[in-house]
C-alpha cells in the first residue's frame, strides 16, 4: 500500500476540524519572516520551532525541534540554525513551523489504526514519545462512547500520577475524554476517515488542568 | 436479524431431519463412516443417506448415486471427499442441501488449495448452500444426535462451542465431558470460508438452549461484524474466548507509535473490556471457566469479590488464598459474629476458623463428616460470603487406616444439601484434590458425576477454582457496571417534575 504522511501543520488543521486543540502557529520560510509573522499573529513567547520536512519522520532525532524560544531575537537565530541544519543534512524543507508552547501538563498519546479485521481502533497511552518504553497503553475498537473513554483512562497504570499523586497537578479528565471521543467516537475522526486513514499519532497530547492540546501529530493516509 | 430468524435459519444444522454423508466407504472406516456410526450411537433418529458412486448401501444406510434421486431437501450434508471433488459435489446438489460441512483439507490453509476453496465457496453460493469449513471435523449436536467423534455425552447442556480447530474441539468435547461440561452444540469451522464466527456467535447468543458460549479462534474473518455482534449482545450471555496464535508483535511496518503498540493481544483486551468477553489463555482455563458458567448463577446484584475457603490442608489454604488474590478475589477474615459462632463449635485443636477455615482431617471426621453442615451453616448464615470454596484432599481420607465411615461422601453430601436450599446464596465450588492415584482419580470421577446431577461444580485444584471464579467475577462486574449505567441514564433522561 502506498502511503503519504500529512505534514505537521496539515495534520493539526485536520485535528482542529475534529475539535482537538493544537497550539496557535504559522509556517514560515525565513528567519525574517518568522520574526514578522510571530509579531503579526500575536504569538505569545516562549515558542516552539520545528522544521516541516517530508524527510524527517522523527523531527527531534535530526535536530529539527527547539522548544522554549524566549524572544524575537532568539526566534530569528533558531529558525536560521534549523534551516542551516536541515540543509546540511540534505533534508527537503517545506518550511519552519513556529507555534506557541502548550500549557504544562501530562504527556499522553492518542493514536488510531485501521485494523484489517476490526476496523478503526483507538489507543490511549502515557509517556509521550516514551510511550513504547512505558508500555502503558490500551486500545478500544471504535466507535467508543463516553463510558469506554472513561474506562480507557482508568485502565492506565499511571492513573494515580495523572490524577495528581505527590503534588503534581492533576489533568483534566473531561478534556481527555472529549479528545478520545473526538478521535474515536461515533462522529470522530477515525470513523469518518476509516477508508483513507492508515494510522494516526497525536504525540504528545499535553493534558493540563483544563485542556488537552495536540503538540505533534502524525497522520498517515493511503495514497489514492 | 431477530433472535427468532437466526435460530430458525440455523435449525437445519443443529436439528436436521435429513442428513447426507458424502465420502463414507463401503468397506473401510473413513471419517464419513465415523460420523454415521457415532451419530447413530448418540441417537440420531432422522433420515440418513449416503452418496456413493457404486455401493447399494453403506453402514446399513441406503446409498444413492446422485442427489437427483432424493425427493427431500437435505438439512445437513457431511462431505469428506478429496478437495478437488468438493466443488463438483456442491454444484450437483443445487437447491437440495441447506448446510454442508466440508471436512476435507487441502483448501485455503495451503497455498495450492486457495483456488479450490474459492471454487467450493462459489459452488455453494450458486447452489444456495451454506458452507461450514472446509478443513474441519464436524458438528456435535446432542439434541439431534449428531457426533463426529466417539465418547461424546448424549446428554445436552447449556454450553455452545465454536472452534476453528477440529482437534481442539475433540479435547473440548471429551475432556470437557469428564469435567462435567454439557453442550447445546459444538461446531468446527476450520477455514470458515463461508459461515464465520460472527454468525455462529449470533446464533448461540439467540439460541434458547445455550446459556454460555465458548469460542476457540485463531483468526477472525469478519472481525468487525464479530465485534458488533458481541457489543450488541451487551453480555446477555457469558462468552469465553480461548485465543490461539496471538502474537505480541506490533505491525512490522508501522510508522507510528500506535501501530507499533497495536498487537493482537492489546486489541483483544480492548474488546474484552468493551463487551464483557472473557479471554482465557489455556484449554484448562477455558474448560474451568465454562464449567463455572454452566453451573453457577451469575450474581448480578452483588458481584463476587471475595470467597470463603474451607477444607483440609494448611499449605493448600495459604496457596489457595494467593491464587484467589491473583484473580482479584479476596479471602477476608470473617465478621466477628461468624468467628464467635465457629469458636462455639469447639472444633478440635489445629482448626483455623477465621477464613480460610483450615480443618485437618481429624476435624472433618467429626460426626462422620456431618461437621461440614455445622461449619457451613455458620458460614452461610453469619459470614455471607460471595462464594464458598470447599476443598478435600481425597488421598488423606482414601489412604488412611480410618475407614469407619465414608467421610468424604458425607462431607460432600452435607455441603451439596446445604447449597441446594440457597438458590440466591453464594457460589459454591468444590475442589476434590487427587494425588493422581487410580483410587483417588476414580473416586473423584464418581463424585463429580454424582454431583453434576445436583448442579455442583467440581474442580481439580484450587487454582482451577480460582480461575473459574475469577472469570465469573469479571463477568458479574461487567454486567453490574452496565446495569448501573443504564440506571443512571434512566435517571438522567427521566422527565423533570416541577413541584
Amino acid at each position: 500500500m502506498l502511503t503519504r504522511i500529512l505534514d505537521e501543520p496539515s495534520g493539526k488543521s485536520l485535528l482542529r476540524k475534529y475539535a482537538i486543540g493544537a497550539p496557535r502557529g504559522v509556517v514560515v520560510g525565513t528567519p525574517q519572516e518568522a520574526q514578522v509573522q510571530a509579531a503579526e499573529s500575536g504569538l505569545q513567547f516562549p515558542l516552539a520551532v520545528k522544521i516541516v520536512s517530508p524527510d524527517a519522520v522523527h523531527k527531534s532525532d535530526v535536530g529539527g525541534v527547539v522548544l522554549g524560544v524566549r524572544d524575537a531575537d532568539a526566534l530569528r537565530a533558531v529558525v536560521s540554525r534549523l534551516i542551516a541544519n536541515a540543509q546540511h543534512k540534505g533534508l527537503a524543507l517545506d518550511g519552519v513551523l513556529i507555534e506557541e508552547m502548550a500549557a504544562t501538563g501530562h504527556e499522553l498519546v492518542i493514536g488510531g489504526i485501521i485494523d484489517q479485521r476490526f476496523g478503526p481502533c483507538l489507543m490511549l497511552g502515557t509517556g509521550g514519545i516514551y510511550v513504547e518504553v512505558m508500555a502503558d497503553a490500551c486500545f478500544s475498537v471504535c466507535p467508543i462512547d463516553e463510558h469506554d473513554a472513561r474506562e480507557m483512562v482508568e485502565q492506565l497504570r499511571s492513573l494515580p500520577l495523572l490524577r495528581g499523586a505527590r503534588g503534581k497537578p492533576p489533568l483534566s479528565e473531561p478534556a481527555l475524554i472529549s479528545a478520545l471521543l473526538a478521535i474515536g467516537g461515533e462522529d470522530g475522526l477515525l470513523m469518518a476517515m476509516r477508508d483513507e486513514l492508515v494510522e494516526l499519532d497525536i504525540n504528545p497530547l499535553i493534558v493540563s488542568r483544563d485542556s488537552a492540546t495536540a503538540c505533534d501529530a502524525r497522520i498517515v493516509l493511503k495514497t489514492l | 436479524m431477530t433472535p427468532d430468524s437466526i435460530t430458525s435459519r440455523f435449525s437445519p444444522l443443529f436439528e436436521p431431519r435429513v442428513v447426507a454423508v458424502v465420502g463414507a466407504s463401503a468397506n473401510k472406516i473413513s471419517p464419513g463412516n465415523e460420523f454415521i456410526r457415532h451419530s447413530r450411537a448418540l441417537g440420531y433418529r432422522g433420515h440418513m443417506v449416503v452418496l456413493h458412486p457404486t455401493a447399494e448401501s453403506v453402514e446399513g444406510e441406503r446409498a444413492i448415486k446422485s442427489f437427483a434421486e432424493m425427493d427431500e431437501t437435505i438439512d445437513f450434508a457431511y462431505i469428506a471427499v478429496d478437495a478437488p471433488k468438493v466443488a463438483g459435489v456442491l454444484a450437483a446438489a443445487k437447491g437440495r442441501i441447506r448446510f454442508a460441512l466440508v471436512m476435507s483439507s487441502g483448501f485455503g490453509e495451503t497455498e495450492a488449495g486457495r483456488a479450490l476453496e474459492a471454487e467450493a465457496v462459489a459452488a455453494a453460493a450458486a447452489s444456495g448452500i451454506r458452507l461450514l469449513g472446509p478443513n474441519c471435523l464436524g458438528v456435535y449436536a446432542p439434541r439431534a444426535g449428531l457426533a463426529f467423534v466417539g465418547g461424546c455425552s448424549s446428554q445436552p447442556g447449556p454450553i455452545g462451542v465454536l472452534s476453528q480447530s477440529g482437534g481442539l474441539a475433540v479435547d473440548v468435547l471429551l475432556r470437557g465431558r469428564e469435567r462435567g461440561l454439557r453442550f447445546s452444540a459444538l461446531v468446527t469451522i476450520g477455514n470458515s470460508a463461508d459461515v464465520g464466527p460472527d454468525e455462529l456467535l449470533a446464533y448461540y447468543l439467540a439460541d434458547p438452549h445455550t446459556a454460555a458460549v465458548g469460542l476457540y479462534l485463531e483468526d477472525v474473518k469478519n472481525g468487525r461484524r464479530f465485534f458488533e455482534v458481541l457489543r450488541a449482545s451487551r453480555a446477555s450471555k457469558p462468552v469465553v474466548l480461548l485465543l490461539g496464535g496471538q502474537t505480541n508483535e506490533g505491525r512490522a511496518a508501522a510508522a507510528s507509535h500506535t501501530g507499533a503498540l497495536a498487537t493482537d493481544v492489546s486489541i483483544w483486551l480492548g474488546i474484552a473490556r468493551q463487551t464483557g468477553l472473557t479471554i482465557v489463555p489455556t484449554l484448562e482455563d477455558f474448560l474451568d471457566t465454562l464449567l463455572a458458567f454452566q453451573l453457577l448463577r451469575p450474581r448480578l446484584e452483588r458481584p463476587t469479590t471475595s470467597a470463603a475457603l474451607f477444607g483440609n490442608g494448611g499449605g493448600t489454604s495459604v496457596l489457595a488464598a494467593d491464587a484467589f488474590a491473583r484473580r482479584g478475589l479476596r479471602v477476608p477474615r470473617f465478621p466477628a459474629p461468624a468467628i464467635a459462632a465457629l469458636e462455639a463449635l469447639k472444633l478440635p485443636p489445629g482448626t483455623s476458623i477465621v477464613n480460610p477455615i483450615d480443618a485437618p482431617a481429624g476435624t472433618l471426621r467429626k460426626d462422620d463428616g456431618g461437621v461440614a453442615k455445622t461449619i457451613l451453616e455458620v458460614v452461610y448464615g453469619l459470614a455471607d460470603p460471595d462464594a464458598i470454596v470447599m476443598h478435600i484432599n481425597l488421598a488423606v481420607f482414601g489412604k488412611s487406616l480410618d475407614q469407619r465411615a465414608d467421610f468424604v461422601g458425607n462431607l460432600v453430601d452435607a455441603a451439596a444439601a446445604l447449597q441446594a436450599v440457597q438458590p440466591s446464596g453464594p457460589h459454591f465450588l468444590l475442589v476434590l484434590r487427587s494425588d493422581g492415584s487410580r483410587q483417588c482419580d476414580d473416586r473423584r470421577r464418581e463424585l463429580r458425576e454424582a454431583l453434576l446431577h445436583r448442579n455442583i461444580a467440581v474442580f481439580d485444584e484450587m487454582t482451577n477454582a480460582a480461575t473459574a471464579l475469577g472469570s465469573m467475577s469479571a463477568y458479574e462486574h461487567f454486567r453490574y457496571r452496565q446495569g448501573s449505567r443504564a440506571a443512571a441514564a434512566a435517571v438522567e433522561n427521566a422527565p423533570v417534575r416541577i413541584a
